[in-house]
This record gives C-alpha cells, sequence and structure tokens, in this order.
C-alpha cells in the first residue's frame, strides 16, 4: 500500500520546466525528506501535492484515489509553511482548532482535540496568546499543531526550521523526529539543508534541476552515492573528487591513476578502461600517510576542536580537503599525502554516474 | 554658541507657527463663537455687538430647514459612504487578482480621485442635463426610458443623483486603502487557509475581512467626515434644489451667513455643525488609536 503515489509528473511554468518525469511512490508513516539546491523544484513539488499548484501532466495518486485534479481543500493534506502561516488575529487555541471548526466538528471535540495537541507539543500555556505574543519556536509548534488538528493522510513541512536560530533549529529537529515516531504520520519535508535531511528521514529525495538524482536512505546516499551531484551534495566538507584514468588491468585488479600525479591506487576489482572518470574519497576516510598516493600543498586549516579540516591543492590540481579527528599540528605550507581505503572510493563516469 | 534648555528651543521653533495657525484659525474661530452669541448682521455694522445669548442657538434648533437640512446630510451621507465602501471593497478585491492589464486599471482608478470636485461636479450636471445629457441619451437609445427625465430638477431624485456623482469620485479612495491592505495579507496565510479546508467565503472572513477591516473602517470614518461637509459638489449641481431637496448642513449654514447675510445665526449653525463634526473626529482618532494597540 502507499499513502501517495507520483507517475510521471512534470510541471512547466510557460515555456520553462522545473519538474521533469517525477516517479515517487510514499509509504504510509514514511518519513520523506525532499532536499536539494535552491531551485531545484523540491518546494515547487512539494506544493504540486499539496494541491496549490496544478500538475502539468502525469498522474497523482493519493492512496487508491487519483487525485491531481482535486481541490487543495479535498485532498486531506495539511502543509506547515516556512512562514509558519498562522492566522494573526486568532488564538492559538483558535488557530490549532481552525481546521476542525472548518469541518463543522462539535466544540468539545475541538477543545479536546487542541488540548492534547496542545500537551504533545507543550503549548497549553500558551493557548490564549496571539501569534504575535509568542516566539519562533512556540510559532513553529502552533504551525505544526494545526497541521496534526485534522489527522490528515500526510503533512507536509516546507523548509519549516529555517527561520529558527541554531540552536533552536538543532531542538526542534530533534522533537520533529520525536513527534513522528510518536505519531506514525507521513511526513514530507522540504529542506535545503543535508543534515537536517540525514538525520529526519526514513528516506531522501534528492532533487537536482527538476530531477530525482537519487532516492535511498540516508546512508545509502552516503555510501553509495549514484552521481557525482549527490556524491558531492550529501556529506560536509563535500566529497573530493579526482580527474582520474585507467588504462590497464589485470583480472581482478586495476590500477587508477590520478591524472598530474605519479602515483597510482589499486581496487581489486575489473573496471573498464577510461581516460576520464572522476575518483571520489570523502574528506573523512582520507589518512595522512608518508606514502599516500594523494600528495599535495595545505593551503589552510580549520581547527574545530574535535576536528581538523585540512585544505590542500593535490597533484591533480584540485583543491582537496581532509577531515582528520582531534587537533593537528598540520600546518600551512607544509607537503602532505593522504590514502584510503578501497572500500571509500567512488568512481563515476565521464558523465557523473557512479560505476562501481 | 548660546545653548538654551530643550524646551525653550523647542518654544522658539514653534512660535512662528504657532502665531499663523493663532492668527488664521484661532481668531476667526473665537470671533465665531462670539458672533453666535450676537444678532450680527453684514450689511447693518450696528448690529455686530448686540448681545443676543442663546437665542440663535435656540433659533436654529427649532428651525424646521435647518433639521431638514440635517436629515438631507444624513442621508447624503449613509447613502454615498456606505455604497463608496462596498464599491471600493469589491473593486480592490477584483483589483488584487492577476490578470492581464491590472496595472493599467489600477492606474485609471486614481482618475476619479485627481478631479477637482468642482469638475466632477461640472462633467456630472452634464451628463445629466436635462436636454443634452448622456445619462438620457443613453437610457433612451438602449430603451429603458421613453423620454428624457430631469435627474437634477426632480426634488425625489436630486439627492441620489447628486450621491451618485460623489461616489464616483471617492470610491477609489476606499479601493486604495482597502488595495493596500489587500496586498499586505502574505499569500501563505490564503494558501495555509485553503489546506485547512476553508472555501472562497470561509477563505475572505477568516483571513482577508481580519485584515482589511481597521483600514477600511478608518476609511469609512474619514468619508463620513469629507461627507458630512459637503458643500461644493451641491453648490455647482443643484445649489441645495428643488425644492431644498439637496441643501446640506453646510449649504445651509453658507446660505444664512453669506447668501442671507445673518453672520450671528449663521456662526451659530456652524458651531452646531462643528460639534457633530468634532464627535466624528473623535471616532477617527480612537479608531486610529485602537488600530495602534492592536498593531
Amino acid at each position: 500500500m502507499t499513502a501517495l503515489s507520483l507517475k510521471n509528473i512534470n510541471k512547466s511554468f510557460g515555456e520553462i520546466q522545473v519538474i521533469r518525469d517525477i516517479n515517487l511512490d510514499i509509504k504510509p508513516g514514511e518519513f520523506v525528506v525532499f532536499v536539494g539546491p535552491s531551485g531545484c523544484g523540491k518546494s515547487t513539488l512539494l506544493r504540486m501535492i499539496a494541491g496549490l499548484e496544478e500538475i502539468s501532466s502525469g498522474e497523482f495518486w493519493i492512496q487508491d484515489r487519483r487525485a491531481d485534479q482535486l481541490p487543495a481543500s479535498e485532498r486531506d493534506i495539511a502543509m506547515v509553511f516556512q512562514s509558519y502561516a498562522l492566522y494573526p488575529h486568532m488564538t492559538l487555541a483558535e488557530n490549532i482548532g481552525f481546521p476542525l471548526r472548518l469541518g463543522n466538528q462539535p466544540k468539545e471535540i475541538i477543545e479536546k482535540k487542541v488540548q492534547e495537541i496542545a500537551s504533545i507539543l507543550r503549548l497549553e500555556k500558551f493557548l490564549d496568546r496571539k501569534p504575535g505574543q509568542i516566539s519562533g519556536g512556540q510559532r513553529q509548534r502552533v504551525a505544526i499543531g494545526r497541521a496534526l488538528a485534522r489527522d490528515p493522510k500526510v503533512i507536509l513541512l516546507d523548509e519549516p526550521l529555517s527561520n529558527l536560530d541554531a540552536a533552536l533549529r538543532l531542538e526542534m529537529r530533534i522533537e520533529l523526529a520525536k513527534l513522528h515516531k510518536q505519531l506514525e504520520a507521513t511526513m514530507i519535508y522540504v529542506t535545503h539543508d543535508q543534515v537536517e535531511a540525514m538525520t529526519l528521514a526514513d528516506r531522501i529525495v534528492i532533487l537536482n534541476n527538476g530531477e530525482i538524482a537519487q532516492v535511498g536512505s540516508p546512508l545509502d546516499l552516503y555510501t553509495k552515492p549514484a552521481n557525482t551531484f549527490v556524491a558531492e551534495f550529501i556529506g560536509s566538507p563535500k566529497m573530493n573528487l579526482f580527474p582520474a584514468s585507467i588504462t590497464e588491468g589485470h583480472p581482478g585488479e586495476t590500477k587508477i591513476n590520478l591524472i598530474g600525479s605519479s602515483s597510482n591506487l589499486m581496487v581489486n576489482k575489473d573496471i573498464e578502461p577510461n581516460n576520464e572518470l572522476h575518483l571520489g574519497i570523502r574528506p573523512e576516510h582520507m589518512t595522512p600517510s608518508d606514502e599516500g598516493a594523494i600528495k599535495g600543498i595545505v593551503t589552510s586549516t580549520e581547527q574545530l576542536g574535535s576536528d581538523t579540516y585540512i585544505y590542500f591543492d593535490s597533484e591533480t590540481k584540485e583543491q582537496a580537503v581532509a577531515r582528520l579527528n582531534g587537533i593537528t599540528a598540520i600546518r600551512t605550507g607544509e607537503k602532505i599525502s593522504f590514502d584510503a581505503s578501497q572500500e571509500h572510493y567512488h568512481l563515476f563516469s565521464p558523465g557523473g554516474d557512479r560505476i562501481n | 554658541m548660546v545653548r538654551f534648555p530643550k524646551a525653550t528651543t523647542a518654544w522658539l521653533l514653534l512660535t512662528p507657527m504657532m502665531t499663523i495657525i493663532i492668527g488664521v484659525v484661532g481668531y476667526p474661530l473665537i470671533k465665531t463663537v462670539y458672533y453666535s452669541f450676537t444678532a450680527a448682521h453684514l450689511a447693518s455694522p450696528a448690529t455686530t455687538d448686540r448681545w443676543v445669548g442663546f437665542k440663535n442657538y435656540l433659533k436654529a434648533l427649532g428651525n424646521t430647514k435647518f433639521l431638514d437640512s440635517i436629515e438631507n446630510t444624513a442621508y447624503f451621507v449613509s447613502v454615498s459612504v456606505s455604497a463608496e465602501i462596498v464599491i471600493g471593497v469589491l473593486v480592490a478585491l477584483l483589483l488584487n487578482q492577476t490578470f492581464k492589464g491590472r496595472t493599467l486599471l489600477r492606474a485609471l482608478l486614481i482618475l476619479p480621485l485627481a478631479l477637482p470636485t468642482v469638475v466632477n461636479a461640472m462633467m456630472w450636471r452634464l451628463i445629466y442635463g436635462p436636454d443634452f445629457g448622456a445619462l438620457n441619451a443613453l437610457l433612451t437609445q438602449i430603451g429603458l426610458m421613453a423620454e428624457y427625465q430631469s435627474w437634477l430638477g426632480d426634488p425625489d431624485l436630486a439627492l441620489w443623483m447628486v450621491a451618485v456623482a460623489d461616489i464616483w469620485k471617492n470610491f477609489p479612495l476606499v479601493a486604495l486603502i482597502t488595495l493596500a491592505a489587500l496586498q499586505t495579507i502574505s499569500k501563505d496565510l490564503i494558501e495555509a487557509a485553503t489546506l485547512d479546508g476553508a472555501n472562497a467565503w470561509q477563505r475572505f472572513w477568516t483571513v482577508v475581512f481580519p485584515a482589511i477591516i481597521a483600514p477600511v473602517s478608518v476609511a469609512l470614518v474619514l468619508r463620513t467626515i469629507e461627507a458630512f461637509k459637503v458643500f461644493d459638489i451641491i453648490y455647482v449641481m443643484t445649489r441645495g434644489g428643488p425644492a431644498n431637496s439637496t441643501k446640506t448642513v453646510s449649504f445651509h449654514v453658507y446660505q444664512e451667513a453669506f447668501a442671507y447675510m445673518r453672520i450671528g445665526s449663521g456662526a451659530s449653525y456652524a458651531l452646531i455643525v462643528v460639534l457633530i463634526s468634532a464627535v466624528l473626529i473623535a471616532t477617527y482618532l480612537w479608531l486610529i488609536k485602537k488600530q495602534g494597540n492592536t498593531a
């Protein structure tokens, strides 16, 4: 059974196509995160699911009901807006109960439900206040509360944490994850922040230029990025990509040459020869080694206490970065070399697709 | 450099303006109050200081013509202001939609407002003209009416016709104020209400109405104060006629003081009008203050 199903969904604004051929099934109770750089179409896709934007072509199903022509008010989908969109003249209780009042629910049921939601979201003390009289974090919780009120089939969240300061963002992120577990509601969450995506999602949908770049669990995307876009988008600092070539191979063993460098790396696999590959290695998988194949000169370092980021110009002319645990004494201008074990190699074709 | 205490500087800077205001507002006002207790007549200077006490006021309040003019004014105010509000809000809602030519229409909206009242009045007098007027031509040519009407010559119609001219000129003010308020409503709020299950009517009442009620009520009171003082449009279109059917309080004051030259009793009428205006203005200030508190 699926909660939502998107089949060959397209969206154009005039001549400009912003969503291309999206296919996606979302299971009941799943927490799906749409992530991507700004302009990738993630908010548009969310608004199409909500019914706030028309679907140019394709099919949209809510459970087993075709829904692409269904008006937004009849889709039984709730949404939390980035701006919270609380009704300024209503109290918090009225805001939360608003969808129920529109549904002509009896007064006692509305009150009970509002109380219940307020206690989940720790808002009981503020129910008589108006949105203008509470803090940003509280407003955020009211917006979530209003979305929960109707027990909707799906809750959409459009960058809900981006108006909060860093500490509150972290707190609300943890609270959201808890809330999702507690309510087992189907949620679709849009963000440009890959940390939010990694920490909240059951499944991440990475969008790029209106297309799905990859769908998978957070760790799938981290360990097996399908292309260079995903490889660079997930992980911080982003994955190093070195130009590489494969000219020869023995059965069960392939030699990878880093272009511009005399060093080679070996993998115990058969890979077709190719001159324009990219070898990806995550900063955290680079280990300093005197005989390391990846050589360069340190251009700057960032000491975070728990980690040190070492930025260096590699022999391949790429800016690269290594992430080392703890505090290190490496200084700008030093020559440095790194190794990485071969299970952490990511090889990409000239077109950017993963090949190993 | 000499440094005065702040309060002294303030008084020094205010003095020129205060002198002018006292000269052109304060002195005439005091003089008007004084005249209202006298039998002053423009044509006979000897009457200027003849003290009559409250006689002018008592006469004013017993004068059926004056009371009729209050009634006419109330009619005019309620008809024109309510129509201006309704039409203004509806037009603003329309102009807040996205469609081709919206910018042009918004610009056109300013035109009636930019027209001097007297020009507007003359234009409508031409439109209503009993012999060559456009309204007669239109209504007979489309077959709604068999023969030409004297729109401003009919005591039952004249006040309504003047009100129409006033509505045409002034609804754009309400529309502009409302449109400005509508543009402050976040699109998210409308969309949130849609997703909460609100239909168009419920969206209007829960999102749009609360956002425009304050500015619209300010427009309402401002227009009421203006309409209550109506004079120029009446002067140009009907001179208070026919049969006093369009005589408003301001026009009555003008007639008493300047046409009949009875300055003393004219002043008492004027002060009664001022008193009514003061109540309206106090309402306006109260509304503004209330808005300041909730914003």
